[in-house]
């Protein structure tokens, strides 16, 4: 593999770990696939793509506001709707969020119609170059905010009361009602993370890709495969796990043919679920399977 | 585990009886106007109530291995697929004719569920249900990137022989035939050791195993069955349209509907995924002939309301007589 394949695949990592880790956190956390969070970055997008059209934002000074309103859509979803079903069982949760983005799908395309719409910020394409392998602005720029969004993130779960409370849910739903936690507040405070999360991604793919309703689709099968290489909850695991599939898609593109990427990645996610199900840097205690 | 949970092992998993007056009345009823029916019928409607056995069966296969087993295979429809394309590469490569193309499809799925069985069934809740999903992704990749499947381009099955209206008919009896055979199946295995043994894995595995179930050898078998039972029916829906190709028998959307009309339905309970494909494809019907855009946007809002207000699916509705008291009550239950 070459130099410019090498850094192709870390700073598409780079994107896959900001897809992820919302993903992985409000499953890992409170037991929900959120089959809403691809829609959820197509939501994200189209706020920075109607800030940069309408307000001449720049997308990434956007990203806080495309993290904001996602939050507030992200608890809504959790405290009225998935909140009254999370007890029943995580399929349920499961066929819940996937009506849901259909209705969110739909509405987009009522809303925006179809058309391909794209955020051209006038450093679009611009890059510099290293030894010969040329590194685009956008995308270092992405890879730096996922690193920053991971690490504010971790500061959050260590340091703050919240964080301290999701935490402790994730471990014992049942101790940490014991000592006060409200399991309700706390569940929806945490898929607004993953909203908000997913927001920040959305933001960042409106530059990468066209925007469209439908385009938060193939991220959702992605963010599948990052958390669980990462590990359910494991928010630096999410960052390996991006980094692991960006790397390993583009390899493969390179080695077998770029017809297989898909193939590749979601054949790593069978092996690694049959080798280690715990993730690669995952701890087994953590975010254990409850059905 | 709740007590209403549709995973849970309920005292017995056949809870229409008792709660509908005389069932075997209303059963003989059922059968004699599903087999009268394509007499009366227009091609439209033949062709709705076609897809409510097929989506039945495969709805009634993944029952066997979620909804008796607790083991939540959202990939099955890799078992669809390998058997849709067994078929169409046997008869149009191989000359077979449709009967044994059909079995030797399956079977196909069959061998994958042995081979998978041994890793895969170890995993459980999500893992497996991840792990299961990348299988079905996976398969439908190198399906569609190997010339010898007919890559993207798809397969094209010899075309059947008669009149389309014949042809359809005969789907249909074959399809409703496949159904009845399935509710027997389930029907058995509700009684039989074998899906006691299935039973006691899902309510707790360990316990299972201590008490002298070989729960590995067990699960495979219950995996290899589902596989068959689900690759029959992509058999003869490869037979039914004449042409397939990989985005379309190897789609993860077949195996979220079939989730559906199995939750719909009730998980574990004989009739069931039967009722929950009535329900969906009437509802489809209704609201696709209705609803020219934004058809997507009310089911959407129909399976959030009919999750929220009957998780536990039609048949525990049944059960509680369809009394809105009891539904609220559950409601303020489960919340959290």
């Amino acid at each position: 593999m070459n130099l410019q394949s090498l850094i192709n695949g870390l700073l598409l990592g780079g994107v896959y770990a900001c897809v992820g880790i919302g993903f992985s956190l409000v499953w890992g956390v409170a037991n929900v696939i959120n089959l809403t969070h691809g829609a959820l970055i197509m939501l994200g997008a189209y706020v920075t793509f109607w800030a940069f059209r309408l307000g001449g934002i720049d997308p990434f000074l956007a990203i806080p506001l495309a993290m904001a309103s996602m939050a507030v859509i992200g608890y809504a979803i959790q405290r009225f709707l998935v909140n009254y079903v999370v007890k029943i069982g995580v399929f349920m949760t499961l066929i819940l969020t996937f009506g849901l983005q259909l209705v969110l799908i739909d509405s987009a395309l009522f809303a925006f119609t179809g058309d391909y719409r794209s955020v051209t910020p006038s450093y679009a394409g611009a890059g510099f170059d290293l030894g010969g392998a040329v590194i685009p602005y956008i995308r270092i720029g992405i890879f730096a905010v996922g690193l920053l969004l991971t690490w504010l993130l971790h500061l959050f779960m260590t340091y703050t009361k919240t964080g301290n409370a999701i935490r402790a849910t994730a471990l014992n739903k049942e101790a940490a009602q014991l000592v006060g936690v409200n399991i309700g507040h706390i569940y929806a405070v945490t898929f607004a993370l993953g909203a908000a999360l997913a927001g920040a991604a959305g933001a960042m793919l409106s530059t990468l890709y066209a925007v469209t309703p439908v385009m938060g689709n193939p991220m959702l099968g992605k963010a599948f495969v990052i958390a669980c290489l990462g590990g359910l909850g494991n928010m630096w695991g999410s960052l390996v796990g991006g980094l692991v599939l960006g790397l390993a898609e583009t390899a493969g593109a390179g080695l077998i043919g770029p017809s297989f990427q898909q193939a590749i990645s979601f054949g790593l996610l069978v092996l690694i679920l049959a080798i280690r199900p715990e993730g690669i840097v995952g701890k087994k205690f953590f975010a254990e399977v409850k059905t | 585990m709740s007590r209403r949970s549709p995973f849970a092992v309920r005292g017995s998993p056949d809870g229409v009886r008792g709660a509908v007056g005389p069932p075997v009345l209303l059963a003989v009823i059922g059968v004699v106007v599903a087999l009268l029916f394509p007499a009366v019928a227009t091609g439209y409607w033949i062709r709705v109530v076609s897809n409510i056995f097929m989506y039945g069966a495969m709805a009634q296969s993944l029952n066997i291995m979620a909804g008796f087993t607790g083991y939540a295979d959202f990939g099955n429809t890799v078992f669809f697929g390998l058997g849709a394309y067994g078929t169409a590469l046997l008869t149009s490569k191989a000359g077979l004719p449709v009967v044994p193309a059909v079995v030797l499809g399956a079977l196909v799925g069959v061998v994958l569920a042995s081979l998978m069985g041994l890793p895969l069934l170890r995993l459980r809740g999500h893992y497996f249900a991840i792990a299961t999903i990348g299988v079905l992704e996976a398969a439908r990749e190198i399906i569609a990137n190997v010339p010898f499947f007919g890559g993207g381009m798809g397969i094209t099955l010899p075309i059947s022989t008669g009149a389309p209206e014949a042809f359809y008919g005969f789907i249909y009896y074959v399809l409703f035939a496949v159904i009845m055979a399935y509710i027997g199946i389930t029907w058995w295995l509700s009684r039989s050791k074998f899906g006691y043994a299935l039973r006691a894995i899902k309510a707790d595995e360990e316990a299972a195993a201590v008490m002298g179930i070989h729960t590995t050898r067990y699960k495979i078998r219950a995996w290899r069955l589902s596989a068959f039972c689900t690759g029959i029916v992509g058999g003869i829906y490869a037979y039914w349209l004449n042409f397939i190709e990989p985005p379309i028998v190897f789609d993860i959307m077949i195996s979220i509907k079939v989730w559906l009309i199995m939750l719909l339905g009730g998980a574990g309970t004989i009739l069931g995924p039967l009722f929950g494909a009535i329900i969906l494809e009437m509802l489809q019907a209704v609201i696709w002939g209705q609803f020219l855009r934004g058809h997507m946007l009310i089911l959407g809002a129909v399976i959030v309301l009919v999750v929220i207000f009957m998780p536990a699916g039609f048949m525990d509705l049944v059960r509680k007589r369809f009394s809105l008291r009891a539904v609220l009550a559950d409601l303020r239950a489960n919340k959290i």
